[in-house]
Formats: C-alpha cells, sequence, structure tokens
C-alpha cells in the first residue's frame, strides 16, 4: 500500500494529517493484507458490493402491514429452525430473544417519542409546469457593443496554409526514391549477372580451345599408335615370312643332299635284291634249271635206285653164299 | 484500413524483415488476384540479393509448389518468373536444386500458356549456369529435344532458351543429347534466319562434336558444307561458334578429309589474319581467331593441308610473333607453325 499520508506533529501546532485518495482495496474481509503492492489492483466500483446500488431516499421499507402473513411467518419460522439448528451444530448457543409462547407472536412495535408512519408508498407530488402563450413583442434593439480595443485583421493569403511544392517533396522523394532503388538494383543485378556470363565465356572459349588442342593431340597419338601398330605388325610379318623362307631354302639343301645318293643307293639295293633281271637269265634259271635239277635228280634217283637194288642183290648174295658156307661148314 | 493501393497492381510491402514473410503468408489467400499482386511485388523484392537469401533460409520455397498447379496461368507465369530473379543468384540455384521443385517445374514445360513456357525456360536456362544445375537438367535433355523439335512455330525467344540450356547441358555430358538424334535436328537449325537461333544452335553442336561419336555423325549428315558457309556470316559469334565445330570435327580423319574437300583452309586464314583495330572488337574475335587456328592446325597434319599452309606460313608467323598481345592466341599461332613444320 502506497502511504502516501502524510502525519506531522509539529511542536506548536495541532496534528494534520493528509493522505492523497487512494482506492479501498480489493480484498476478502478476513484475509492478511497482501505483502506486495497492490494499489492498482483497484476494484470497479460499479461491481463493488459495497456501494449502494439505486435510489438512497427510500430503501429499507418496512411493510405495511405489522401483522406478517401466516404463510410467509411459517415459511420464515422454518428457516429460522434450519438456520438455529446449524449454528447449534457449529456455535455456542446464542441467547437470543426466547420464542413466542403458544398462541402468541412477536411483533415489532415503535417505541420512540415520536412516531413515524411507516409505508412502502413514498411520498411523491406531481408537479408540472408549462410556459405561457408567447406574447406579443416589440423585436428587441439591436445591441451594439460599445466600439473598445484595437481593431486588427488578419487573411490567410494563398498558399499559405499549403504549399505544395514543400508537401510534394517527401512523397515525391519516397517515390522516385523507391523507384530509382528498385532499378538501381536491377541494374545492378543486370550488370553481375552479365559480368557472370562474360567470365562464364571467356572461360568457355579457353576450356574449347584446350581441349580442342587435347582431342587434337589424343586422335594424334591414336594415329601414330596406330600406325605404330601396323608398322610392327608388317614388320613383324615380313620377319615371319624370312624365317619360313630360310627354313624352306635349308629343308630344301638338306633333302637335296639326302637324297642325292638315293638313287643310285636305290638302284643298287634293287640290283641287289634281284629285281633288275634279265628275262633269259631269269628265265633259265626259273624254268630251265628246276626242271634240269629235277631230271638230274631223277636220273640220279635211278642210279640211287640201281645201286640200292644192286646192295640188295650183293646182299641177297653175299647172305645166301654166306648161308651156303656155313651150310657147308656145318656139313 | 483497406485504403486503396498506391500501385494496384503490386501488393503491399511490409517493412524490413517482415516483408517476404508477410507476402508468402498472402499467397496462400483463395483469391488469384491477391496472389498476382504479391507474386508481383516478390519479383520486385527478389532483385535484391539480402531478400534471396531471407527467402531460401526461411524455407519458402516450398510454397511456390503449390502455385505451381494453380489454375490461373498468370500466376503460374508470375511464380516461374520469381524463380527466374531467384536463380539470379547462386544460393537461388542451390535452392532450387536441393528443393524438390524441380519434377513438377519439368511439368510446366508442356504447359498451355506461351509465357509461362518462355519463363519456365528461362529458369532451366539460368539453372545452368551452375554445374551441379546442368547436371540435374541433363534428364529432361530427352524432353527438351522433343520440344525443340516440335514446335517450328515456337518463338524465337523460346528456342533461344532451350538451344542455350541444351548447350550447357551437353558441355556437361553429350550423351543424351547425341542419342535424341540432335545432331540432324540442329542442322536444320543451323540455317534458321534469325542470327541468335544459329548462334545457340551452332554452340551446342559444338558441345556435341566433342565426343567422337559427335564428330562422326557430323560428318555423315554432312553438315560441314554449312558450317563452312556460316564461317562466312555476318555475326561474329556465330561464325565463331561455327569455327568450333569445325575445329572439332577436324580432329577425326573423315572430318580432315571432308573439309579439305571444301577446300575450308583459305576461309580459315582469312579469319586469322584480319586485322582489328580496336581492343573491343580485338575481344569478341578472340574466339574466332582461336578456334580457326586449332582448325588449322589439326588440318595440318593431313598431307594436302600441310602443303596448302607451309605456302601460307608466313601469315601465321606474323600472328605467332611478340607483337600479339593476346598471350592465347600467340601460344595457338605458335603450336600451329610447329605442326606445320614437322617431318616425320
Amino acid at each position: 500500500m502506497a502511504f502516501v499520508s502524510q502525519s506531522q506533529r509539529a511542536p506548536n501546532e495541532s496534528y494534520t494529517f493528509a493522505s492523497r485518495p487512494r482506492p479501498v482495496e480489493n480484498r476478502s474481509k478476513y484475509r492478511e493484507p497482501p505483502s506486495e503492492q497492490t494499489h492498482s489492483n483497484y476494484g470497479n466500483i460499479m461491481y463493488d458490493r459495497r456501494v449502494v446500488r439505486g435510489n438512497t431516499y427510500a430503501q429499507l421499507i418496512i411493510p405495511t402491514t405489522a401483522q406478517p402473513d401466516p404463510v410467509e411467518a411459517q415459511r420464515q419460522q422454518e428457516s429460522r429452525r434450519r438456520a438455529i439448528a446449524r449454528k447449534r451444530a457449529r456455535e455456542q448457543f446464542i441467547p437470543s430473544t426466547p420464542e413466542a409462547l403458544q398462541g402468541r407472536k412477536h411483533i415489532d412495535v415503535q417505541t420512540e417519542l415520536y412516531l413515524e408512519e411507516l409505508s412502502d408508498v413514498i411520498v411523491a407530488t406531481d408537479v408540472d409546469c408549462q410556459t405561457d402563450a408567447f406574447l406579443d413583442k416589440p423585436a428587441t434593439p439591436l445591441f451594439i457593443p460599445a466600439k473598445s480595443g484595437k481593431d486588427v485583421e488578419t487573411q490567410i493569403e494563398e498558399g499559405e496554409l499549403f504549399d505544395f511544392d514543400r508537401e510534394v517533396q517527401p512523397v515525391l522523394e519516397v517515390l522516385v526514391g523507391k523507384t530509382i532503388e528498385q532499378s538501381l538494383e536491377e541494374v545492378m543485378e543486370e550488370e553481375e549477372l552479365a559480368c557472370l556470363r562474360a567470365q562464364q565465356r571467356a572461360f568457355e572459349e579457353l576450356r574449347n580451345n584446350e581441349l580442342a588442342e587435347v582431342l587434337r593431340l589424343q586422335e594424334q597419338e591414336r594415329r601414330h599408335s596406330e600406325e605404330k601398330g601396323r608398322r610392327i605388325a608388317q614388320q613383324k610379318e615380313v620377319l615371319k615370312k624370312e624365317k619360313e623362307t630360310a627354313e624352306k631354302i635349308a629343308a630344301r639343301a638338306y633333302t637335296q643332299q639326302y637324297l642325292a645318293d638315293l638313287l643310285p643307293a636305290v638302284f643298287t639295293s634293287l640290283r641287289r635284291h634281284g629285281y633288275f633281271y634279265d628275262p633269259v637269265e631269269k628265265d633259265i634259271e626259273n624254268n630251265f634249271f628246276p626242271w634240269l635239277m629235277a631230271e638230274v635228280n631223277n636220273s640220279l634217283e635211278k642210279r640211287y635206285t640201281a645201286r640200292e637194288l644192286l646192295d640188295t642183290i650183293i646182299r641177297d648174295v653175299t647172305q645166301k653164299r654166306l648161308k651156303m658156307f656155313k651150310e657147308l661148314e656145318t656139313q | 484500413m483497406a485504403g486503396y493501393l498506391i500501385d494496384p497492381s503490386r501488393a503491399p510491402v511490409a517493412f524490413g524483415r517482415r516483408a517476404v514473410p508477410q507476402l508468402f503468408e498472402e499467397l496462400q489467400q483463395p483469391e488469384a488476384d491477391r496472389r498476382l499482386r504479391a507474386l508481383a511485388s516478390l519479383c520486385d523484392l527478389m532483385h535484391d540479393p539480402e531478400r534471396i537469401y531471407q527467402t531460401v533460409n526461411g524455407g519458402f520455397l516450398e510454397q511456390l509448389k503449390v502455385l505451381f498447379e494453380d489454375e490461373d496461368s498468370s500466376v503460374r507465369t508470375k511464380t516461374c518468373e520469381l524463380l527466374h530473379l531467384m536463380t539470379a543468384h547462386s544460393i537461388g540455384r542451390q535452392a532450387l536444386l536441393s528443393s524438390s521443385l524441380l519434377p513438377p517445374l519439368s511439368q510446366l514445360v508442356d504447359d498451355n500458356s506461351s509465357s509461362c513456357r518462355r519463363n519456365v525456360h528461362r529458369v532451366l536456362n539460368r539453372l545452368t549456369l551452375l554445374p551441379a544445375g546442368a547436371d540435374a537438367l541433363l534428364a529432361l535433355v530427352p524432353k527438351l529435344m522433343l520440344k525443340l523439335r516440335g514446335e517450328e512455330d515456337e518463338e524465337e525467344e523460346v528456342q533461344v532458351l532451350l538451344l542455350s540450356t541444351l548447350s550447357s547441358c551437353s558441355r556437361l555430358d553429350a550423351l543424351p543429347a547425341l542419342a535424341s538424334d540432335g545432331v540432324s535436328l540442329l542442322g536444320h537449325k543451323l540455317s534458321h534466319r534469325s542470327p541468335n537461333i544459329r548462334r545457340e544452335a551452332a554452340a551446342v553442336m559444338m558441345a556435341l562434336s566433342v565426343c567422337e561419336d559427335g564428330k562422326l555423325q557430323v560428318c555423315e549428315e554432312s553438315l560441314l558444307p554449312v558450317l563452312v558457309d556460316l564461317l562466312r556470316d555476318e555475326d561474329i559469334e556465330v561464325q565463331a561458334n561455327a569455327a568450333g565445330v569445325i575445329m572439332y570435327t577436324v580432329i577425326i580423319t573423315t572430318g580432315k578429309r571432308q573439309c579439305l574437300d571444301l577446300d575450308v583452309i583459305p576461309i580459315l586464314l582469312e579469319l586469322v589474319s584480319k586485322k582489328e583495330e580496336e581492343e573491343k572488337e580485338r575481344k569478341s574475335r578472340k574466339a574466332l581467331v582461336m578456334y580457326s587456328l586449332r582448325a588449322l592446325t589439326a588440318l595440318a597434319e593431313a598431307p594436302d593441308g600441310r602443303r596448302l599452309l607451309l605456302e601460307q606460313l608466313p601469315l601465321l608467323l606474323r600472328r605467332s610473333e611478340a607483337a600479339e598481345e593476346d598471350h592465347d592466341i600467340r601460344r595457338d599461332a605458335q603450336t600451329a607453325v610447329r605442326v606445320i613444320n614437322w617431318t616425320p
């Protein structure tokens, strides 16, 4: 709470107290005062229950009839009984007006010195008023006050309140400025792009150049190596052919040499084997001689046979002679 | 607070850091009108690299995926334009690659609206500034070739963009384009009336003829006469690119033979020996001179070529002198002279 009250006690003067007006704090009745400053937490007095609503000159009306309605009285009695029961349950018994005896009831009565009439009818009086009809009246004379003071006049000339050229400056600045800014940006962008493209083009040219050179050299290499390959193959062919030819020559020489004395050897061998023969001789040999031999054999056979026969005869003769001699001897 | 908009075609832009997020929130509104305005404002903002960083790091790119399938074609067109502006910077290109936006973007290539298609091609073209981007687009090359073939009445700008994209992709890897029969298609384009298309077609052809297969196809399709004509074209770039193709093609023997038959050596010599006066002209002719020198070097390996060039040796010697400021051209000329003077 902002305690802005000042209370001074001047030594010889009376006690003064002054404080700035502050709104009542909106807090509950039984709560501790809040520690922090809540004076900003004003309550809206429109919604504050402590503020009286409605007319203030006719509240707390006591009903006209002093005798309450019996039904009302019953209801009130019942509610009272319930309240009492509740109170008893919670607190000590608070003494109050004892209940009315049977057949009697409590009633309120005014006991002041001066009696008041109690009613809920508010004293009201009707008052009205009405203007009188207009009376004819002469025109009021024009009131022209006496002239006093100095005469001063002023006039707004053209162009004083609003100077177009001055006012239009900021607007124009913004318009033109923004347009130029935008166009400058665009131009810069274009320039940047053009630079980029130019650089790229230069690079591309160089690259193409070098690429062409590379490809040409590559192609050259390829052709050279192809040519080399072809020449080497050709050379190999030639060598192979040469070798073949040499071999052929060697083979031919050897063969010639080998076969040089083949012919006489062959003839000799054939002659040896008897393939070359004189037909008469052969014929004689083949035909005549066997016959001759055979005849000779035959004749010899005959001779032998004859000899054998002779031998046999001789033997027989001898045998006989022997026998005869023997017989002779024995005789 | 509704007030009027100062510029009815743009949505109001919040201040400072809130600009981009607020505009992206605006993009989720159901009315196509508001989305279009928000996209227009975003396009204005995206010229600033800081904003692009903010967009990429804030992960707003995924929201654009929904917009690709929008019914309104102007919304789609504007979205592609926005992407086109974002891919002007490397971080935008990298973000586009790492996000999953490429497949829907490739779908949009077949869109109905021609302005949308044009913007898609612009995006793809910018994407190829990054090698990884060109790599990612290699898968799209067959489709792009189909587009090129099918749309004969396609606007010139779209054709130029397509060809430029194809040339960047083919520099990385020429095989997909070759497989889709690129050489014959480009042969037609080489005789187009517009110099831009001729230039880009020649550039693609140059990229394709780096590969052995490409060189053979160029010879087979008998494109060399066309290319020799292009050497006499007015536009320097066209001449340079045509010289580049010839430079690659004469590396193989068939190419040498065909070029010598076409009597290309005098033309190349003329290109090399032309005197340039100003610095700017010299810079722009540098590529042409270099390629012509390389082509002559390759042609000098053939005996007929060498014979012709031995007669013209002084011309080349002049270029190889120390008087020539450009170091690369001098080196090329020296190589050419060396090859010409080589004896087995």
